[in-house]
């Protein structure tokens, strides 16, 4: 394997699938009722059972964290462990942590304004407050391993995940770190899941024990995927793949723009990552077809990933690289309802 | 031999402050010594303190809702550009990174907890979708008719001054001609109630570096920052306002709030930016502090000051300008920024305000009383947070 590209060596998630190290189950998942809270009807999405965080990283203690912390702490756990690194033989000083989330952490953010509504805003608790901070997940990262490099948390809308992935890799490029964690994920509370429900937002399937459709619409979800960057030359556990260039932009012709990225190159496999509602129909299977190659496997987006508005991508990318697609090229091609795209080119090995 | 190409240099800067908008109106105010904080009672019932706000905002016509935050951006945003009409053929394709930890919780009221559906109902919906901090920054996108890449930062109090070590990165991927960066965050109850939580607020006017320094004060504004190649700005002839030089960004990793105690975090940052700069400790003219005022923050921001301007021959300038108008949280680092930058164009080392009895350091010159003119060459701007983020940015005066 001869390349300069950062690599992805690992792999930690915490998503309905459950805390996994590297690849996931690859069969399709079907959401489940809620009842976290009470819903005068049935009411789905895509949720991660609750499970005792320091049954798989010994030693950590999230009583106070937020469940997006929690988990973030968690997948980068068992993305260190997937890719073999021992961060006693790392200068932690130039890991870098690079967090993506849409909303950050919203459960405590809620309690943080219950805390005002029951006690007034004279009345809050300090103890919540910091917690509330969209940074605390990746800073927690941080203070559990020690790694004390750039820690950075970025948010952008329907890209978060994809512009995450791209600017870490830039970080190792320009020798600002010289590994990466990256993670992106978001908390699903009844508060965003009725934001989604009045603004009209959610696919029938979220409201019925049916089988998920391709109608309008998307069901929730929330989870956390860590992935490890490494420069290439280091004997790795594990190597998924190579990162190549990309870019993400606002506003434009996804097609036009990915075109433009793969200059001539025909890619083996499209990763489909949809971002926000309505997940079909939209670009997310017509627009790779105007430009692959023939016999080229196009890998649609999972209603699963789907339902992690901003922060998705990541996940994505972990399912279709769960199918174990054969060594290639691939084209990681992020699409959104709300306009703008995100495309990152991955060798895969 | 510089390379245009691989050269980060800010061509506009937009500031909104407790001063009004616009950076000439912060520049008149800071050079007169003009402080912004003052006693505030109504920002929510039993709150007793000391803040700096931005007067009221022009309405907007298009019918949207915008989060206090957005509009303080919006508005920053706009100033920014103000000068590049007409010079400037791929604008469109700029970037956005935006900084923020407020956002929308402006809007946010204690009520949706009783019931978010019936509080969505009643109004709440679209005040709900400010929320996000990525909408500070499509906000300012879609108001410029801006496509880039477009990106939202939150890291605490480092927000704004990481927006700018992010654009500069961008550039140097070549993923936008340029990239308008900064922060904006608004002053609103969440933030103030935390804080007062924190017992980290002064009842009275803050004194960063102060041995009697009892706390910091809440501010808030906005400052967007055009950042672009010295190849690209030469292309369009842009006025070339200062050289990003150098920038680093570090985490302390050792407390979720209090800052490492020694400095050992902050100081490294400090040297990897001076290394990035390729500047050595006796070039720096000045430091623009995060000197928020609290116990903890300045003793170990003095102690990294120590620890990476140790041998300089003569002591190092250092002040805090939230001693004029408070802390502006996720805005504070741009804000910051642009204030150094203004500092080396004026050629005048601002004072910290109401600093006398400043913490016992021989290596630190602390800024204090009359505001120093003298030539300012290069200068740094430094900012730290929550979760133990660092930051340091290293500025020059462009020489044509």
């Amino acid at each position: 394997m001869k390349t300069t590209l950062p690599v992805l060596t690992g792999i930690g998630s915490v998503t309905p699938y459950g805390p996994l190290a590297g690849l996931i189950p690859t069969e399709s998942l079907q959401p489940s009722a809620i009842t976290a809270w009470t819903t005068a009807e049935l009411r789905r999405a895509f949720l991660v059972e609750p499970f005792r965080p320091a049954s798989i990283v010994p030693g950590l203690k999230t009583r106070r964290l937020d469940r997006l912390s929690a988990w973030a702490v968690v997948a980068a756990s068992l993305a260190l462990r997937d890719a073999g690194i021992d961060l006693e033989h790392v200068d932690r000083s130039r890991v870098a942590v690079f967090c993506a989330t849409g909303f950050g952490c919203v459960e405590l953010t809620e309690a943080f304004y219950h805390s005002a509504a029951t006690y007034g805003w004279a009345g809050t608790d300090p103890i919540t407050f910091p917690e509330t901070l969209s940074n605390a997940p990746a800073s927690h990262v941080a203070l559990f391993h020690d790694l004390r490099g750039p820690n950075v948390t970025v948010s952008s809308k329907s890209f978060a995940a994809e512009s995450a992935l791209l600017q870490a890799a830039s970080l190792m490029r320009h020798g600002q770190a010289d590994l990466a964690i990256v993670l992106a994920g978001d908390t699903l509370t009844q508060a965003i899941y009725e934001w989604y429900e009045s603004a009209k937002m959610l696919s029938p399937a979220c409201f019925s024990s049916d089988p998920v459709s391709s109608a309008s619409g998307f069901i929730p979800s929330e989870g956390v995927v860590a992935m490890v960057l490494e420069p290439s030359g280091r004997p790795a556990a594990h190597s998924y793949a190579a990162l190549g260039v990309g870019r993400w932009a606002a506003g434009g012709d996804a097609c036009a723009g990915a075109r433009q990225l793969l200059g001539g190159d025909r890619p083996d496999f499209i990763f489909c990552a949809g971002n926000g509602a309505p997940c079909t129909p939209s670009s997310l299977t017509c627009s790779p077809s105007d430009f692959v190659g023939e016999g080229a496997t196009i890998i649609p987006a999972q209603p699963v990933a789907l339902g992690m508005e901003e922060s998705g991508a990541l996940l994505h990318l972990l399912l279709a690289l769960s199918q174990r697609p054969d060594p290639g090229q691939a084209l990681l091609l992020g699409t959104s309802a709300h306009g703008g795209y995100a495309a990152l080119r991955l060798e895969i090995f | 031999m510089i390379d245009a190409q691989k050269t980060i240099v800010v061509t506009g800067i937009g500031v909104i402050s407790p001063y009004g908008a616009g950076l000439s109106r912060l520049q008149a105010g800071m050079l007169a010594g003009q402080c912004c904080l003052s006693p505030a009672t109504e920002l929510y019932p039993g709150f007793q303190g000391t803040v700096a706000q931005v007067g009221a905002l022009p309405p907007l016509q298009d019918g949207r809702h915008y989060s206090r935050s957005d509009r303080l951006a919006m508005m920053a945003a706009g100033e920014a550009v103000a000068d590049l009409a007409g010079s400037c053929n791929d604008f469109r394709e700029s970037g956005i990174v935006m900084a923020s930890t407020v956002a929308g919780l402006t809007e946010i009221d204690p009520e949706i907890t009783r019931g978010a559906a019936d509080w969505y109902r009643r109004g709440g919906l679209s005040r709900a979708a400010t929320f996000p901090v990525s909408r500070v920054a499509a906000s300012v996108g879609e108001s410029l008719g801006i496509q880039g890449p477009s990106c939202a930062v939150s890291v605490a109090c480092a927000s704004g001054s990481t927006a700018l070590v992010l654009a500069a990165n961008m550039l140097l991927d070549e993923a936008a001609p340029m990239v308008l960066a900064g922060g904006s965050d608004a002053l609103c109850p969440f933030t103030l109630s935390g804080f007062n939580s924190l017992q980290a607020l002064d009842a009275e006017a803050c004194r960063p570096f102060d041995q009697n320094r009892k706390g910091l004060n809440l501010g808030e504004g906005a400052a967007v920052l055009v950042l672009e190649t010295l190849a690209h700005a030469r292309l369009r002839g842009a006025d070339i306002l200062a050289v990003l030089r150098g920038w680093a960004m570090t985490n302390d990793a050792s407390h979720p709030t209090a800052p490492q105690k020694d400095g050992i975090g902050l100081g490294t940052c400090i040297q990897r930016a001076l290394s990035m700069a390729e500047c050595s400790i006796e070039e720096i003219g000045y430091v623009n502090a995060h000197g928020t005022g609290t116990p903890l923050n300045d003793i170990a921001e003095t102690h990294a000051y120590e620890r990476a301007f140790q041998g300089r021959s003569r002591s190092i300038p250092v002040s805090s300008t939230k001693s004029y108008f408070g802390h502006c949280l996720g805005a504070a680092g741009a804000i910051e920024a642009a204030i150094t930058i203004m500092a080396m164009r004026a050629g005048v080392l601002l004072p910290t305000l109401r600093l006398t009895d400043p913490i016992e350091s021989p290596q630190i010159d602390w800024l204090r009383g009359e505001a120093r003119r003298q030539p300012l060459p290069v200068a740094m701007s430094v900012s730290a947070g929550f979760g133990g983020s660092n930051v340091a940015l290293v500025f020059e005066e462009y020489r044509a």
